[in-house]
């Protein structure tokens, strides 16, 4: 009988603390000190240097600790908003300039900015209202400045027999480029995967029709443009300036890991200046170069936005202090010197001109950026970067692309798909 | 009162799986049957649109592809594994010197689970440049594109579900050694022959288990996720995009939690159905040694 009531009474005690063992944690913390979470994704490259700067953060002041919660970009997203809606979410948050619309538009889930406590005045204004803005109310802040660039393998088009300093043009890439499939068929001019090639679809249709799809949820172009277009894009396939989709398909997001890549049989890439450096990663003879503009280009569709946007939880119990964290991340001196350009080059005047007088900022990462900056479009519509209507464009490509639509099918297809998604968000 | 607490004390002891069992899954489980009659986007509030999701299903061209894709895919995988968990049983249930280590070398794969690193690995191991490949190229054979070409990725996600086929053939190894030996010998005495014995006793023996495995796979395979995920994200040409991608791109890509719980109970639906099947269907094929 005594055995039977202590059995019983353990597992009363057992229960009763599994329910209450989240309540033991709140009370535990109740001291004055402030526990901060901080939440990224990156690699070895970001996170090293961001805990060492928040570890410093917590050298000044000893009563604010700040956990860095961090991961690679996989499943990121995904993460986030669904700490944001069990209200579990950190209190600083590294978001992408796209889903700042996006989240904003569901709830208010985002701290505004105070300019009382964080020093904007190092940002470029213009780039705080394009990016950083909802509703007229400033909601994050630009880590870095990202642009596109055109990356090329020298050695591998001199091999070609191609002049590596060309000005490419959208012709002179196919009668120039072809030459790489040309003297080795293992080798290709272009490393685009098939979401590779929707960027480039992006880039043209900017150039020729504005863009793909507006502000207004319309569908920017024609169906004649659209077949220029896709007919364009088409002698890539026939000409060998990009493998076949069944060859870089298994590299859907990821062309960097393409073996074919990264052994140098592909000798251009598009990217963003921010994952060049782990794009590249061992290869030599890698230069950045402008992007093809075609005459009369509505818009150039080289994009140019935040690298990653930092903000602040609405649902924070320490706003303020995590304002302060954000504030010292951007504006110390120390701080921008330990972060260097783990996010692109900085955002802000101050911590680009520490890094400057270090000599931080690789003579690559500057050119590719500043020849980024001299060719930026117009920003995409918030539409064109819905997820849902890129996944639309990315099908009717996939499909062009493993040639099962003709390209005046693939742009009619495209129109059509676009518009219906489009009307049912 | 003494009886009273005998009463109740055994749901003392089933208390904390009691507990976990509402908090963990029957709240959430009410709540997606309520989400899926709502517009629920996962942040801000739920608004009511009764059988609206329900309805968009049947003409989303997605759901009757990835419908199509989940039923190919549990037709290859599930035969496949458990014919294939059956073969290495019946080897493995060989007398030989050191049959142990076999039996656990074989078992490693499931161990390893339906895991992202194995997931990785099939990536590896069947792209253009992989070891497939490149033995495939030893032996003089052309490579084939096994993950880039819409009519074989299916084929290639699939291997990776049959090559864990560790506990079901765990469990037909311990059925075979359930089987009376004196059914052996009294058929050895009537002459019968290798194929026979397995078709008229190892079978009819095995039914039970093979009926265990088919439910367990079947409902397994339905809800599979993780290899197509890793491997091919659905692709190429969404020939591997099975159910569970469709239900996770439209929960958390595209975040219309309402449209993907709906997708969920109706997946709960089809593997009722499928279940309750083959229940009936096995009334007819397995057989129970005490219903002689």
């Amino acid at each position: 009988m005594k055995k039977r009531c202590l059995l019983t009474a353990s597992i009363l005690v057992l229960s009763i603390g599994l329910v209450f063992a989240a309540g033991a944690k709140e009370s535990a913390k109740a001291s004055g000190d402030i526990t901060l979470r901080m939440s990224w994704w990156g690699g070895d490259s970001r996170h090293t240097p961001t805990l060492e700067a928040l570890k410093l953060y917590n050298q000044r002041n000893p009563n604010v600790k700040i956990e860095g919660e961090y991961s690679g970009w996989d499943g990121y997203y995904q993460k986030i908003v669904t700490q944001i809606a069990g209200g579990t979410a950190a209190d600083i948050i590294q978001i992408d300039q796209p889903w700042l619309n996006e989240l904003c538009s569901k709830g208010d889930v985002f701290a505004t900015i105070d300019p009382t406590v964080i020093d904007i005045s190092q940002f470029d204004q213009s780039f705080l209202d394009n990016y950083c803005t909802y509703e007229g109310q400033l909601k994050g802040l630009p880590t870095g400045t990202n642009v596109n660039t055109f990356l090329v393998d020298v050695k591998l088009l001199k091999e070609s027999g191609i002049d590596p300093d060309t000005v490419w043009t959208w012709e002179n890439i196919v009668s120039e480029g072809r030459k790489v499939h040309q003297k080795d068929s293992s080798k290709y001019f272009s490393s685009a995967t098939p979401d590779i090639i929707r960027f480039w679809f992006e880039v043209y249709m900017a150039q020729l029709a504005g863009g793909v799809v507006d502000e207004n949820k319309q569908v920017l172009f024609t169906e004649e443009q659209g077949t220029q277009a896709f007919t364009y894009f088409k002698s890539w396939f026939d000409e060998g300036i990009v493998a076949p989709f069944a060859q870089t398909s298994l590299f859907y997001q990821k062309f960097q890991e393409n073996p074919d890549w990264i052994n140098g049989k592909m000798a251009t890439a598009w990217d963003w200046v921010s994952s060049m450096d782990k794009d590249i990663g061992s290869k030599q003879n890698i230069e950045t170069r402008k992007f093809p503009v075609m005459d009369g280009a509505k818009n150039t569709g080289v994009l140019m936005r935040p690298s990653q946007i930092f903000v602040v939880n609405n649902n924070s119990a320490n706003k303020a202090e995590a304002m302060k964290v954000v504030d010292f991340l951007f504006n110390d001196a120390e701080s921008a010197s330990i972060l260097g350009i783990c996010r692109g080059i900085p955002a802000t005047s101050g911590a680009r001109e520490v890094l400057a007088a270090q000599g931080a900022i690789t003579a690559m990462a500057e050119k590719a950026t500043n020849e980024g900056i001299s060719q930026a479009g117009l920003p995409q519509s918030v539409w064109q970067m819905n997820s849902e209507v890129m996944q639309t464009m990315q099908d009717v490509i996939d499909e062009f692309g493993y040639g099962r639509l003709t390209p005046q099918q693939a742009s009619r297809k495209m129109i059509q798909s676009l518009q219906s998604t489009l009307a049912s968000l | 009162m003494k009886r009273k607490m005998k009463r109740f004390e055994g749901y003392l002891y089933i208390l904390p799986w009691l507990v976990g069992f509402l908090a963990l899954q029957f709240v959430p489980l009410v709540n997606s049957l309520w989400y899926s009659f709502t517009d629920f986007q996962l942040l801000g509030d739920a608004k009511f649109v009764g059988f609206q999701n329900y309805r968009k299903l049947f003409s989303d061209p997605l759901f009757r592809q990835s419908l199509m894709v989940t039923f190919q895919y549990v037709l290859i995988a599930v035969p496949g594994k458990i014919i294939f968990a059956l073969i290495v049983a019946l080897i493995l249930n060989q007398r030989l010197t050191g049959i142990n280590l076999f039996r656990t070398l074989y078992y490693v794969p499931s161990i390893l689970g339906g895991s992202v690193a194995i997931s990785v690995l099939w990536k590896y191991l069947f792209m253009n440049q992989g070891v497939v490949n490149n033995l495939l190229a030893v032996v003089g054979l052309p490579g084939q594109d096994w993950l880039g070409n819409p009519n074989l990725a299916l084929g290639t996600v699939s291997l990776v579900t049959i090559w864990q086929f560790g506990s079901s053939m765990l469990l037909f190894l311990a059925g075979l050694k359930q089987i009376p030996e004196c059914l052996y010998e009294a058929a050895e005495i009537d002459g019968a022959g290798k194929l026979r014995v397995f078709f008229t006793i190892t079978m009819p023996e095995l039914s039970p288990i093979v009926l265990f495995n088919l439910v367990m796979q079947m409902i397994n395979a339905f809800q599979d996720f993780t290899p197509a995920y890793v491997i091919t994200q659905g692709g190429p040409l969404k020939s591997t995009y099975l159910y569970g991608l469709m239900l996770y791109d439209q929960g958390f890509k595209f975040f219309k939690m309402g449209y993907a719980s709906a997708l969920s109970w109706i997946l709960f639906v089809i593997i009722l159905f499928f279940t309750s099947l083959t229940f009936k269907s096995s009334q007819s094929w397995v057989h129970y040694g005490d219903d002689v």
